[in-house]
């Protein structure tokens, strides 16, 4: 990116009588600002395109009459501009004069009030005394433009970011100006919310109090919170994020601006979602056998049952389910407790949703800023708007802004089909089929059809890698045609692979090796058997089950133990009945999660675990991102962090892990785990945007911050990008870690070289649909009925009946209405649901949402068939 | 020697002169325009509160010894005008050190001091004031508490020097009285040192002009 740069010539302006080298073309504003000037402004962001609403950053240019506004100005050679003459402050005061003339300044009651730009512009810019006495507009106070949005039309200086937003960033352009002169107001039209999934950030970025968020009304003031930067881990982008604290309640997450990751933005789930931490639902004592108990009867409690199952059929008797929503030292914990002392593989972190551990860890990686300037992007995964909300804004953004095009796989409508450049037009369970017709045809062999063809040229004249994005297409499908899909493309040699696996932390997990058949560091068992048995103690013997097999030995009584860690497999599992089976048959259930759910409510034990801001440490994103995340409230009731609740199980096992501290568990993490191999605790504290694994591979991208490794923010402008300071100069490998040398030898003494995947797939048949049956898609909806959501009151209202689209021409065949219910059968059960007739979905074909309370589409699921046929019939 | 000097220096003085103590508690000294006693949350003439729940007086406090709360206003029965309302209101006693920066601070002179500073407590929960303890009463009186002792008109006078300084006033109230009338006292009269123009009734009138009165100023 840099190196593009520097080609180009700069040019030099004088700005306030500083001389200053730009880049042509680069805007006034921004110029000043890079050089420590700054041009007040309201309307204009820095993720935005320019507009010139607001009228704020006038500024004098020599040689041009009046006052250019310097955010649509471009420098050019030789421009000389003033930013403080006496004309200029005069004008900027007329401007600020004229926005307060119908500004009702209720600031003591506004929830910009204390960090409002346009308090902070009048002190600094602005008149001292009004000389407006009229009486100013009126409208009524706020009103709600969506379930999470408020709106307070009085306050609004109509600098056009939240319509820009809506439109440029987010593509939802669902609010937009309305009437003319000083009855100029944002609305939304009428009977159609602003049902955006990003509606969160307009209320970060408005520059008054006219868009409020009704989570945060009236709860604090901005003197009265404590910030720390963090990340959200509601799903596995992992967005950079401020999370603040009041009275030790969260009380507002803020996006910060990290380039790499989100560009400053977060999706509604994730923004407003820290309200399940506090929920009233949440476990705050240890219980043993359904009554409260103390913590060492709890721990003895699960101790005595782990050692009578190993003692009596050995370490395989046990399981775990989960481990993919704590940090990366917890996840390591439990990978040394599971491995290293019960002494079983049967391990997973995904709950039959997602893609085999292999895929994911033994393939080219891709990072997300890869996006920008990718030859193209191949979706082959589920609705990244649904799943992984701020990764579809940058797709979209790679997609219409930088023009990278778009092959899509999926079998279904999704949020992104609108960009979709290439539409391969996959059924359901046949992406590896139509992958493998893109791949060869990209090979070099006669393409399959003409979209294939049309897709290899534009693939073909561009340069970069092609960004494949690999995560579950379907649940009603098995993983094994995304697997195949991945074995066809992942043999091309431009391929780069980004997992869309969602949940939380799942790739901090299979990092960790929670998944069978590895260890910590993307080992496999075999080879850093030699490695871990010196470092743990013992490893298992044999690679063990996932958690479809785990849930199949549970019902068949190959498994006495299931450990489930923030797993809920009745909910999550694709397959409702075989979860059940499992559940009612496993002899014992020891539960570690901070609510009782469906799977847990008869375990034998149940330990209170702390929830995200609870706990730090660190977790990493989809593209192998290690980033801090950041301890702000304490531990609800009694609840401990997952990596303690590991840590004195092993010891009541009888082997001491000697790990106190979540530092100290970063450190043998990065000591033992190859992928780790040079990181260091200190690296990892100090590095700005985190550290992609494998380490070794990525030294030279790491920037250090400036301000050390505090995390504490101390921001003004949250309207503004937040920054967290950072040398932009990436640092010299030697500077980073002396020890990154030593480290890596050990690894190479060992022979531990990092998993790669073989790509040997299976042989698969597609068995055929037919004639009367549809073949359903079915995916994750932002607001499911998962715990984030049902626990957060301000989200709990989102969440909609799934619905089932089909089709206009099925449904004229079935004889059924769109938005009649009807009965939808598999072989393995049938389900109620509403039915649609929608556009985009091919005949023959229907699609569900997954509802992550229980019940839905996953009573419809056989995990053993590779794709799910359905019938519908009417329930007149 | 200089015992006997000592003791006629006493002598000499007895009688001499006016006696300057008074017999306290039954007899008590009028006290200084500017003492600061305990807070009162008032209200206005309508019986509403005039906190806004804006905690404007809680990021003041140089002893952070107030806790506030807003909330909001419900439409059909509201506590104080406007959309938001102060929910939770605490001040510390064991902590404030009565600077009066609360009252300069308030847009709307909903805290002010009086000049109540007899009460002793034996507990934290006696002296931590909620809300309730600290909002005037429907007679737009100070409530006492049983561990206060005070009685009649003592709490007559609260906060004007300040409140003439405070963001919605002018140290000398020239030309204007820019405060709004309370419950029980109407617009209380200016204190000793401060003018008042003749055309301003300090008659109690209706509180609606002042229920905005923040707006009028320009100090933004
Ligand atoms: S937007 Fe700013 S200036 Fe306007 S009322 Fe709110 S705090 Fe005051
Ligand atoms: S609501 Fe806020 S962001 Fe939108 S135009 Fe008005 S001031 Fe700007
Ligand atoms: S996209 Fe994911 S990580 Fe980002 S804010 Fe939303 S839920 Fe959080
Ligand atoms: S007393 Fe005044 S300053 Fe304090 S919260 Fe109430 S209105 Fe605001
Ligand atoms: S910032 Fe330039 S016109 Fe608004």
């Amino acid at each position: 990116m840099t190196a593009v740069n520097e080609a180009k010539t700069t040019v030099t302006v004088t700005i306030d009588g500083k001389s200053i080298e730009a880049r042509p073309g680069e805007l006034l504003i921004k110029v000043a600002q890079d050089n420590g000037i700054y041009i007040p402004r309201f309307c204009w962001h820095e993720r935005m395109k320019p507009v010139g609403m607001c009228r704020m950053c006038l500024v004098e240019v020599d040689g041009i009459r009046g006052f250019p506004p310097a955010c649509t100005m471009p420098v050019s050679e030789a421009m000389v501009c003033h930013t403080d003459t006496d004309s200029v402050k005069a004008a900027q005061d007329g401007v600020l004069e004229l926005l307060l003339i119908n500004h009702p300044l209720d600031c003591p009651v506004c929830d910009r009030g204390g960090e409002c730009p346009l308090q902070d512009t009048t002190l600094a810019f602005g008149p001292v005394e009004s000389r407006f006495v009229e009486e100013k507009r009126h409208f009524e106070k706020p009103i709600a433009i969506s379930d999470l949005v408020l709106l307070d039309r009085e306050r609004c200086i109509q600098c056009a970011r939240c319509t820009r937003f809506a439109d440029e960033i987010a593509g939802d352009p669902l609010i937009s100006f309305v009437d003319r002169g000083d009855h100029t107001q944002v609305l939304n039209f009428p009977d159609d919310p602003f049902s955006s999934y990003f509606s969160g950030n307009v209320v970060q970025i408005c520059p008054v109090g006219a868009l409020t968020a009704k989570p945060y009304r009236f709860k604090a003031r901005p003197w009265d919170l404590a910030t720390v930067e963090t990340s959200c881990t509601t799903c596995a982008v992992h967005c950079r994020g401020a999370v603040q604290s009041s009275s030790n309640q969260i009380v507002r997450l803020l996006g910060v601006d990290s380039e790499p990751v989100n560009q400053g933005w977060l999706c509604d789930k994730g923004r407003f979602g820290y309200e399940h931490v506090h929920s009233a639902a949440r476990v705050l004592t240890p219980r043993v056998g359904g009554r409260e108990a103390s913590w060492p009867q709890a721990l003895d409690a699960a101790v005595a049952e782990l050692k009578s199952a190993k003692n009596l059929h050995g370490g395989g008797a046990i399981a775990m389910i989960g481990g993919a929503s704590g940090t990366n030292e917890s996840a390591y914990a439990w990978a040394r407790l599971t491995k290293g002392v019960i002494g079983t593989d049967n391990v997973d972190a995904q709950l039959g949703d997602g893609i085999a551990a292999e895929v994911v860890l033994g393939s080219d990686r891709a990072q997300i800023s890869d996006l920008d300037n990718a030859a193209a992007i191949v979706l082959c995964a589920g609705d990244l708007k649904e799943e992984l909300p701020v990764l579809f804004l940058r797709v979209k953004r790679a997609a219409l802004e930088l023009g990278v095009p778009l092959v899509d796989l999926s079998a279904a409508p999704h949020g992104l089909s609108k960009y979709v450049t290439h539409a391969l037009g996959a059924a359901p369970g046949e992406q590896g089929l139509v992958a493998e017709q893109l791949a060869s045809a990209i090979g070099g062999a006669t393409p399959a059809n003409e979209t294939i063809a049309a897709a290899t040229r534009s693939i073909g004249s561009r340069e970069g890698n092609i960004v494949v994005i690999l995560g579950r297409t379907s649940l009603a499908e098995r993983d094994d045609t995304v697997v195949s899909a991945a074995a066809a493309l992942g043999a091309l040699p431009r391929v780069r692979f980004l997992s869309a696996l969602r949940r939380s932390n799942v790739h901090g997990a299979l990092e960790a090796g929670l998944a069978p058949g590895f260890l910590p560091g993307r080992v496999s068992l075999d080879s850093g058997r030699v490695h871990f048995t010196s470092n743990w103690g013992s490893v298992p013997a044999e690679r063990g089950l996932g958690t479809e097999g785990i849930l199949r030995a549970c019902a068949e009584g190959k498994i006495h133990v299931l450990v489930l860690v923030g797993a809920d497999p009745l909910a999550d599992f694709p397959d409702r009945s075989l979860a059940k089976q499992a559940l009612d048959t496993v002899g014992v259930v020891i539960a570690i999660d901070a609510f009782e759910t469906p799977s847990n409510r008869r375990a034998k034990v149940f330990m209170p675990c702390t929830l995200w801001a609870e706990q730090g440490g660190t977790v990493t994103n989809l593209e192998g991102r290690v980033q801090r995340v950041s301890r702000k409230v304490s531990a609800s009731g009694l609840a401990l962090d997952d990596w303690r609740i590991a840590s004195e199980l092993a010891q009541r096992m009888g082997s001491d892990f000697d790990l106190e501290t979540v530092d100290e568990i970063t450190e043998e993490f990065s000591r033992v785990a190859p992928a780790w191999a040079g990181a260091s605790t200190a690296t990892i504290r100090n590095a700005r945007d985190g550290v992609v694994l494998p380490f070794a591979d990525h030294l030279g991208e790491v920037v250090f911050r400036r301000g050390g490794s505090s995390l504490d923010i101390e921001y003004s402008l949250s309207w503004e990008p937040i920054r967290a300071d950072g040398d932009d100069v990436a640092v010299e490998a030697s500077d980073v870690d002396e020890t990154a040398e030593i480290d890596r030898t050990i690894a190479t003494e060992d022979a531990l070289t990092l998993f790669v995947w073989d790509r040997v797939v299976a042989p698969r048949s597609i068995p055929q649909r037919d004639a009367y049956a549809l073949r359903v898609n079915v995916g994750r909806k932002l607001y499911d009925g998962g715990r984030i959501v049902a626990e957060s009151p301000s989200l709990v209202g989102l969440k909609k009946a799934p619905t089932m689209l089909v089709s206009s021409a099925d449904a004229a065949r079935l004889g059924v209405l769109s938005g009649e219910s009807v009965k939808a059968t598999s072989s393995r059960g049938s389900i109620t649901v509403e039915l649609k007739a929608a556009r985009g979905i091919a005949p023959g074909t229907a699609s569900l949402g997954f509802s992550a309370d229980g019940t839905g589409a996953s009573e419809l699921i056989d995990a053993s068939v590779s794709v799910t046929d359905i019938r519908v019939e009417t329930l007149r | 020697m200089g015992l006997a000097k000592g003791f006629g220096v006493t002598l000499r003085q007895m009688g001499k002169k006016k006696r300057v103590t008074v017999p306290y508690p039954e007899e008590k000294r009028a006290k200084p325009q500017r003492l600061h006693g305990r807070h009162v949350l008032n209200r206005y003439e309508d019986g509403m509160e005039k906190c806004i729940g804006c905690e404007l007086c809680a990021g003041v406090c140089p002893a952070k010894c107030i806790y506030v709360r807003g909330g909001d206003n419900p439409p059909d029965n509201p506590v104080s005008p406007g959309e938001r309302f102060g929910f939770t209101y605490e001040i510390n006693y064991l902590r404030c050190i009565h600077c009066d920066l609360c009252v300069e601070a308030c847009p709307t002179q909903a805290i002010t001091e009086t000049k109540l500073f007899e009460f002793s407590f034996a507990n934290r929960q006696d002296a931590i004031y909620t809300k309730n303890e600290l909002l005037v009463g429907d007679d737009g009186r100070a409530k006492r508490m049983p561990w206060e002792y005070w009685r009649g008109d003592e709490d007559d006078h609260t906060s004007a020097w300040m409140r003439a300084t405070s963001s919605s006033g002018r140290s000398d109230y020239e030309g204007r009285v820019n405060w709004s009338g309370e419950l029980g006292f109407g617009v209380r009269a200016p204190e000793d040192g401060q003018t008042v123009d003749s055309n301003i009734a300090l008659a109690p009138t209706h509180a609606t002009e002042s229920h905005n009165g923040h707006n009028a100023k320009a100090d933004h």
